[in-house]
């Protein structure tokens, strides 16, 4: 089995890196594709053995299961650029924030009856094998495609099924979790610091401290409220600093993270329902080296209700068929 | 503790009001007779409704202690000394005194009773009076074992009943004591939202309390923690989560800690002051 990657940023750094610790795959199986050979990310994954391209056909030709993992605004113009070239084969599996599978399936059913699409929401300790992951199945994918990228994803962290109207909370609380626990950890180690820990020591330590009460939460029956009681000793420390904790409202401003990570994703997502994306929100040198690759056009201006600018997931009819000839 | 010696016990009470009502009525459904029970108080004023369980009544405090085992001393605390003063000469080391009176320390009481008395310390607190209370008691220097197992047999109708050391018992007093009255404040808040919402006030009353009754008692039958019994009442994505992240965001987790902070605080001051009074 090989599998491929659309874009060759820190996901794909990420997952590429958890994959071959975890030895699910060899990295020479592995192909990414990116239009900017000067990223770090791109000089990680040669350094691991992937075979790099700038071709997006060359990935797709060369995978079985393929990951898109480019930013949400770029998925249209890539699924036009590959649409011709997916086989029966081929398993999509897409990481991108807010983008449907529907919206996804509705592209590919341009060029291809039964396109497999999953959609993934995982998270950047996939690079440490501590990943968190969900997936929902798209129409045409099969029980053993769910198998396989649950094996796949297994390998990295935890993983999971869910419906896909979850998946937009799951990107709030642990798609973006992991942003939450190092601003966290940051403070607590200026905590540290404050009452005269050395800093590196004080990072190490907080960061510790957040690693063990996570796993023994998950090695534990007991509701995270009873373990918080285990560590407050009558009239110690630790009631004190989490009263403290209480009176700056620690607990809803995690709450209003979560949901405000959640609402965003669904904004996203609802902008690029309504293929409203102007050039100028996609970053320039993206757009420029995107739009290099042979075969890729910008679909022209109006659509029917008369909007400008880029349309997102728009049916270019026959410009496609003379593509293809 | 054997029912054959509660039946025979005597017991008494200096002071006629609510905490010695809820408190007698909780010894009276245990094996303790009414006839073996007197209390005292200054005017007629309060002891109808001992006489209605049966209980003997009198204007005189040295009465009630002559002629009983435990003595309850359940008048305000300004009036401690004076009782004890009075009764002081008929303390024998045969009694047991049970102070319930807020802010008045063993070391007091002790001071003011007869070398070698067996005193004990009890809060109890208001729902004493429908037989749900919550009841700390702490030992004094001359109390042994036996002395707070016999209370706690005594008690053990009035609600729940706990002994612990004395530096708890200010913390009881916030938690408990004070307590009661801050489940109030949130019963009337609940109703208030209900009648904002468009319930009629009554209805919504009545419905407040039997919500805190209903969820006091899964609480203590359940044994669960109630962060667990929290989470389980909360669906994803549910009406409940919504209203408990408003709460969340109204800080009412740190301000009931603080509250419990504060009350206890304040039991300890008047501690010190009463200390400090009844040592002129």
């Amino acid at each position: 089995m090989s599998v491929g990657f659309i874009g060759a940023g820190q996901l794909a750094h990420a997952l590429v890196k958890g994959f071959t610790a975890a030895g699910v795959i060899a990295t020479q199986r592995i192909t990414a594709s990116s239009p900017d050979s000067e990223l770090p990310t791109v000089s990680g994954l040669r350094k691991m053995g992937v075979n790099l391209t700038t071709s997006n056909k060359e990935v797709v030709n060369k995978s079985d299961v393929l990951f898109l993992a480019v930013k949400p605004h770029i998925i249209p113009f890539v699924l036009d650029e590959i649409g011709p070239d997916i086989e029966d084969r081929h398993l999509i599996v897409s990481c991108a924030a807010g983008v449907t599978i529907s919206s996804i399936e509705k592209k590919l059913l341009q060029y291809r009856d039964a396109p497999k699409v999953m959609r993934c929401m995982t998270n950047t300790p996939v690079v440490v094998r501590e990943g968190a992951t969900v997936y929902a199945t798209g129409t045409h994918a099969e029980l053993e495609d769910s198998k396989l990228l649950e094996q796949l994803m297994s390998s990295v962290g935890f993983c999971t099924e869910v419906e896909e109207d979850l998946i937009d909370a799951v990107t709030g609380l642990s798609g973006s979790g992991p942003a939450y626990a190092f601003t966290a950890l940051d403070a607590l180690a200026d905590g540290g610091v404050k009452m005269g820990l050395p800093r590196r020591l004080a990072v190490r330590l907080g960061a510790q401290a957040l690693l063990g009460a996570a796993k023994m939460l998950l090695d534990s029956e007991q509701h995270p409220g009873q373990l918080k009681d285990n560590v407050c000793s009558p009239g110690g420390a630790t009631i004190h600093a989490l009263h403290v904790m209480e009176s700056g409202g620690f607990r809803s401003l995690l709450i209003n993270a979560v949901e405000a990570s959640c609402i965003r994703t669904r904004e996203l997502q609802y902008l690029a329902d309504q293929e409203r994306i102007s050039p100028a929100a996609i970053k320039k040198t993206t757009l420029d080296k995107v739009l290099q690759q042979p075969g890729v056009t910008v679909s022209g201006v109006a659509n029917g209700s008369g909007r400008s600018g880029l349309s997102l997931f728009n049916n270019h009819g026959s410009n496609i068929k003379k593509k293809k000839n | 503790m054997d029912p054959e010696m509660d039946s025979q016990l005597k017991i008494g009470f200096i002071g006629a009001g609510n905490m010695a009502f809820g408190i007698a009525k909780g010894i009276l459904s245990g094996n303790v007779l009414p006839v073996n029970v007197k209390v005292s108080a200054p005017s007629s004023r309060n002891l109808g409704r001992f006489q209605e369980l049966g209980i003997a009544v009198t204007h005189s405090n040295i009465e009630v202690v002559c002629g009983s085992d435990v003595v309850f001393v359940a008048v305000k605390p300004h009036l401690v000394p004076l009782v004890l003063n009075e009764i002081s000469l008929h303390v024998t080391d045969r009694h047991i005194i049970v102070s319930v009176a807020a802010g008045v320390t063993l070391a007091t009481l002790e001071e003011l009773l007869p070398e070698n008395s067996v005193a004990i310390r009890l809060m109890p607190n208001l729902p004493c009076l429908v037989q749900e209370g919550a009841l700390l008691f702490a030992r004094g220097s001359h109390a042994k074992q036996e002395d707070g197992a016999l209370l706690r047999s005594l008690l053990h109708r009035c609600g729940l009943v706990e002994e612990g050391p004395e530096a708890w018992i200010d913390i009881h007093t916030g938690l408990s004591g004070s307590g009661v009255a801050f489940v109030y404040l949130f019963a009337e808040a609940l109703a208030e939202g209900a009648v904002k919402m468009g319930m009629p006030s009554a209805l919504a009353h009545s419905i407040a309390s039997q919500t805190v009754l209903g969820a006091g008692k899964l609480l203590r039958e359940s044994g669960k923690h109630p962060a667990q019994l929290r989470s389980e009442v909360c669906t994803p994505g549910g009406t409940t989560i919504y209203g408990l992240h408003t709460l969340e965001q109204g800080g009412l987790r740190a301000a009931t800690m603080s509250a419990v902070e504060s009350a206890t605080e304040r039991a300890r001051e008047l501690g010190r002051k009463s200390a400090a009074g009844s040592r002129k």
